[in-house]
């Protein structure tokens, strides 16, 4: 066979390439502590940068519509629209780390990036499973370093605890998926996701049963309600960059499954799934809102507001079209770009005031107005205002559900944005009403800068532009459904 | 239609005049009232010129200006002005002018105040044009959510005292404050909004013609059931904004807090905004709908007006007196609408005007009574009337058409709308209006007498105070004139708002 930088595994195998590189840099820098060792152990960051960029750009080469191994492994549209997101976070967040002061990162660098590529490896190959086995495996090779990694600054009081913590519910997570695709497997005999739209419709319990158990596993990993509980504690932890990718990226991969696994092939026969997917969706959206408003710390206020998000991207998946599938898509990476900037932008405060308080939020406008605006954009969007990325997303996923002639739940999710902006806007009360303790600017790291950059311009750009994002989006889910 | 893109002039000018206040005025703050009074100078020429060029004769929608924006959705750049929305443009364009030298005196951080005040105003006009519902919408928010800006940032807090059962919950939240206010404000408009977005796209997917243009909506007819629940949501959305009982406790709060020019604007013009979304889009694409629910609109804008007064009647603090009239007269404005009279409908938007000019000048007059005394509080005042004799006459104006003298514009709106009610299907919602009409006489002249002619207070602060000063005095001979003019002369407001109503009633007589 030709090696050509188009064939469907090429952006896993450089990636896969490209963990080991990272890794033997490490090695050979050894752990000294002199400043040219650490100087040289950055570079491992760098090198993890460059080489994700550079892989960003072979996703974009990709052929689509190769299947390898059976059909166990395909480059789809969805596939392929996943990998962009993940990889192009992924980019972002390394970026937003380079410029960590923390001793954990300048001593075990390498180690951090390697987990980090390694997690991403899983959530690539997640994307392409067409195999109930294939997905599980994928899906522990983007958990286990990630709950390495939310653990990593070792000597905080809160890390190891939160760690232990993300590890335990994913473990329990992990283990319901496995035990509910063993009963798909009893009821269909084989482990390709093809047979199962087949099974669901023909209503053997057993099925239903093992498709129900996923359902709940998945929610684990999407941290939507009943099973969010350990998103404040590993946000919490967690450095700032870091979580800003893990907010994102395991969720848009759980919603990648969640899209397999219910919606892909079964045409009308998913729509039993509709009324337990609604009802999902509107609990995760009240607790997600409700349980933001006490907070005092900007992560956990994030991790909350972010549960929303994921309910209000199950209105989409609710819906159970192709409208919906699409909506989610667009808002996947509109939520990438303002959750991300958000979390860059709590890493910028938090270097400056050491606290993640709403309160160190106080006068920032008067500090540093551009600080503060972006901000105030990446708020808004998550807000769902008008010109900024997120109101069309919400907009889209209120209409696709809206097609269906679910009035009430759109009613509910339009409700609670209201809850929603609530919150928002004390962070932007602090940042605008309050006077600063302090009149000079927040210094603000290139690196870091540079990501905030990039995602004011997503979200804006998003926000004034949304038609070619929903064509990319709707193009992938009508394949899904022919 | 080719030809100047004068709609377009008018909604954007304020937005470009924020563009250069924010980026080229930093530090000048001459420069940046210059600017913004530029702007709102052109919007002020456009408007002008687009009523005395709106053609009476041929009534319906003109200056059409269109541009697809998203064609794959089928949203539009979609402007025209009827009799209505010529009216509200003037109505704006007055407001925001005089809305400028009255805030000429803000001292800290002039330039954004300015700007946000601008963008403020570009998103009232553009609700006012749009025939596009989608941008419609969108303009909606951009007049919506710089407020919580304006009054968190510049705004006052009054002191209220917290009372009732729970008198311990509403002490809790900053009740008073202007954070509390700048909050409040924002959530209720936003929760409307919530409601307005919902019905927007259950029509758009229920004409199912990818469109949201309103004259293709126009044209489609919509099934009862959808129209019934349709038309309570826009009620609500935009009659929140409108201040429907009980839906209407943000303005007290809001309108006491905000800065001067936020109040003018926001009682004179964005509450127009929600009776202006209630007739156009409830009353304009539901007829079904309408006839179903005019009872409650009329029965609750009895309650508006009523309970509106006797709440103006207990306050202390004048700028609560003011906002809890605002309450009652939009309460006449609902209920000229909720007649489906001819002359009803005529009066409510005269009202609509009659008022926003009106509340601009209370507003106006209570900014400069509270810089010269530092107080709000009526009953510390009295006897003003001989060192502000100004201030007292325009004041004295204002409260004659709030209580409906004639030859104000107070008078017509309000007679035209009892008129209406009497000839509508529910004859006894005259009483309510009569009543409320009656209860304002007594808290404006009560304030009125209380500050400007009774016995001179003997407070210290309030000695030798100055009477308006330039500036100042542009902006309340503005409104004065106008109140003043409108009321001997109402047929120039009367006569384009006709072209507009009998045809709106036409279509909804015809179902």
């Amino acid at each position: 066979m030709n090696f050509n930088l188009a064939m469907p595994l090429a952006v896993e195998l450089s990636l896969a390439a490209l963990a080991v590189l990272v890794l033997v840099t490490g090695l050979i820098e050894g752990t000294s502590r002199s400043s040219s060792a650490v100087n040289a152990r950055r570079g491992a960051g760098w090198l993890t940068f460059i080489g994700l960029v550079g892989i960003l750009g072979l996703t974009f080469l990709a052929d689509e519509g190769a299947s390898l191994f059976g059909g166990s492994f395909v480059q789809d549209g969805l596939a392929l629209f996943a990998k962009k997101l993940f990889v192009g976070s992924a980019a972002l967040s390394v970026l937003g780390t380079l410029t960590l002061r923390q001793s954990a990162f300048s001593r075990r660098g390498a180690e951090y990036h390697f987990a980090l590529l390694m997690a991403l490896l899983g959530m690539l190959v997640l994307a392409s499973a067409r195999d109930l086995i294939l997905l599980f495996v994928a899906f522990e090779l983007m958990s286990i370093p990630l709950y390495l990694l939310t653990g990593f600054m070792k000597r905080d009081a809160v890390a190891p605890e939160a760690a232990l913590k993300f590890f335990l519910v994913g473990t329990v997570s992990a283990a319901v998926i496995a035990y509910g695709m063993s009963f798909v497997y009893g009821a269909t005999g084989t482990t390709s996701i093809d047979a199962i739209p087949q099974a669901v419709a023909s209503g053997q319990p057993i099925a239903m049963l093992g498709m129900a158990l996923l359902l709940a596993g998945l929610g684990f990993k999407i941290a939507a309600f009943p099973f969010h509980m350990w998103a404040p504690d590993a946000y919490e932890a967690a450095s700032t960059p870091f979580v800003g990718w893990l907010s994102v990226a395991p969720k848009a991969a759980g919603f990648v499954a969640i899209i397999r696994l219910y919606i892909e092939g079964a045409g009308v026969a998913s729509h039993v799934w509709m009324p337990v997917l609604a009802t999902l969706a509107g609990m995760t959206i009240i607790t997600g809102n409700l349980l933001a408003i006490p907070q005092t710390n900007i992560k956990r206020l994030l991790a909350y507001s972010g549960v929303a998000h994921i309910g209000y991207m199950l209105i989409g998946i609710a819906a159970l079209s192709s409208d919906g599938v699409a909506m989610v898509l667009f808002y996947l990476v509109a939520y990438l770009f303002g959750n991300m900037g958000v979390f860059m932008i709590v890493e910028v405060v938090s270097r400056s005031a050491k606290s993640d308080d709403i309160d160190a939020y106080r006068g920032l406008a008067q500090r540093s107005p551009l600080l503060a605006l972006a901000m105030l954009v990446f708020l808004l969007s998550l807000g769902g205002i008008p010109f900024v990325a997120g109101f069309w997303a919400k907009l889209y996923v209120f209409w696709a559900a809206i097609e269906q002639g679910m009035y009430g739940l759109v009613f509910l999710g339009a409700v609670l944005t209201v809850v929603a902006l609530y919150y928002y806007l004390l962070v932007a009360r602090q940042m605008y009403i309050e006077k600063p303790e302090r009149a000079d600017p927040v210094p603000v790291p290139g690196p870091l800068g540079a990501v905030i950059f990039v995602c004011v311009l997503g979200v804006v750009g998003m926000g004034i532009y949304p038609a070619p994002w929903v064509a990319a989006a709707m193009r992938v889910a009508a394949s899904l459904f022919s | 239609m080719t030809g100047f893109p004068v709609l377009s002039v008018m909604t954007w000018a304020p937005f470009v005049a924020a563009l250069i206040v924010m980026f080229f005025a930093r530090h000048k703050p001459l420069l940046v009232r210059w600017v913004s009074l530029a702007g709102a100078t052109v919007s002020l020429v456009a408007s002008l010129w687009v009523y005395w060029e709106y053609d009476q004769a041929v009534a319906g929608f003109q200056f059409h200006e269109t541009l697809s924006l998203v064609p794959q959705l089928g949203i539009s750049y979609l402007l025209a002005v009827d009799g209505i929305s010529v009216l509200m443009c003037v109505l704006t364009s007055i407001i925001i002018f005089a809305g400028v030298f009255a805030s000429w005196t803000v001292k800290e951080r002039g330039q954004e105040f300015y700007a946000l005040l601008l963008l403020l105003v570009t998103g009232v006009y553009g609700v006012f044009v749009s025939l596009d519902l989608f941008v419609f919408f969108l303009f909606y928010e951009i007049a919506v959510l710089p407020m919580y800006l304006l009054i968190g940032i510049w705004g006052s807090s009054g002191y209220v005292q917290p009372q009732g059962i729970f008198g311990w919950a509403f002490g809790r939240t900053g009740v008073g404050s202007k954070e509390y206010a700048a909050m409040k404000l924002t959530l209720y408009l936003l929760f409307g909004s919530a409601f307005i977005l919902v019905g927007i796209l259950a029509l758009y997917v229920a004409g199912g013609s990818r469109t949201f243009s309103f004259l293709d909506f126009q044209a489609m007819t919509f099934d009862p059931t959808l129209q019934s629940w349709v038309f309570l949501a826009f009620y609500v959305g935009f009659g929140i904004l409108a201040g429907i009982w009980p839906l209407h406790t943000w303005s007290p709060d809001g309108h006491a807090s905000a800065p001067t020019a936020v109040s003018m604007l926001h009682a004179g013009v964005l509450m127009k905004l929600g009776a202006y979304g209630v007739v156009r889009l409830g009353m304009g694409l539901l007829p079904d709908g309408t006839h179903q629910w005019a009872w409650l609109v009329g029965g609750i804008a009895c309650v508006n007006i009523v309970y509106g007064a006797l709440s103006a009647m207990a306050q202390k603090d004048l700028k609560y007196v003011i906002a809890y009239s605002s309450v009652s007269h939009m309460g006449v404005v609902m209920l000229g609408a909720a007649t489906l009279t001819v002359a009803g409908l005529n009066g409510s938007v005269f009202q609509m005007f009659a008022h926003g000019i009106m509340t601009g000048l209370f507003f106006a007059l209570v900014g400069l009574i509270y810089e010269k005394t530092h107080s709000r509080a009526i009953f510390t005042m009295g006897g003003f009337g001989t060192m502000m004799p100004g201030i007292a006459t325009a004041f004295t104006i204002g409260g004659l058409s709030s209580l409906g003298l004639p030859a104000t514009a107070g008078f017509v709106a309000e007679f035209l709308t009892f008129l209406g009610a009497w000839s509508s299907d529910h004859r006894w919602w005259l009483f309510p209006g009569v009543v409320g009409a009656f209860l304002t006489s007594i808290y404006v002249l009560r304030v009125v007498r209380q500050i400007f002619w009774g016995t001179k207070s003997e407070d210290p602060h309030f000695q030798n105070l100055p009477d308006a000063v330039g500036t100042e005095w542009v902006a309340l001979g503005i409104l004065v004139f106008v109140l003043v003019l409108f009321g001997v002369a109402p047929w120039i407001a009367i006569a384009p708002v006709d072209t507009a109503t009998v045809p709106l009633l036409m279509r909804l007589a015809g179902r």
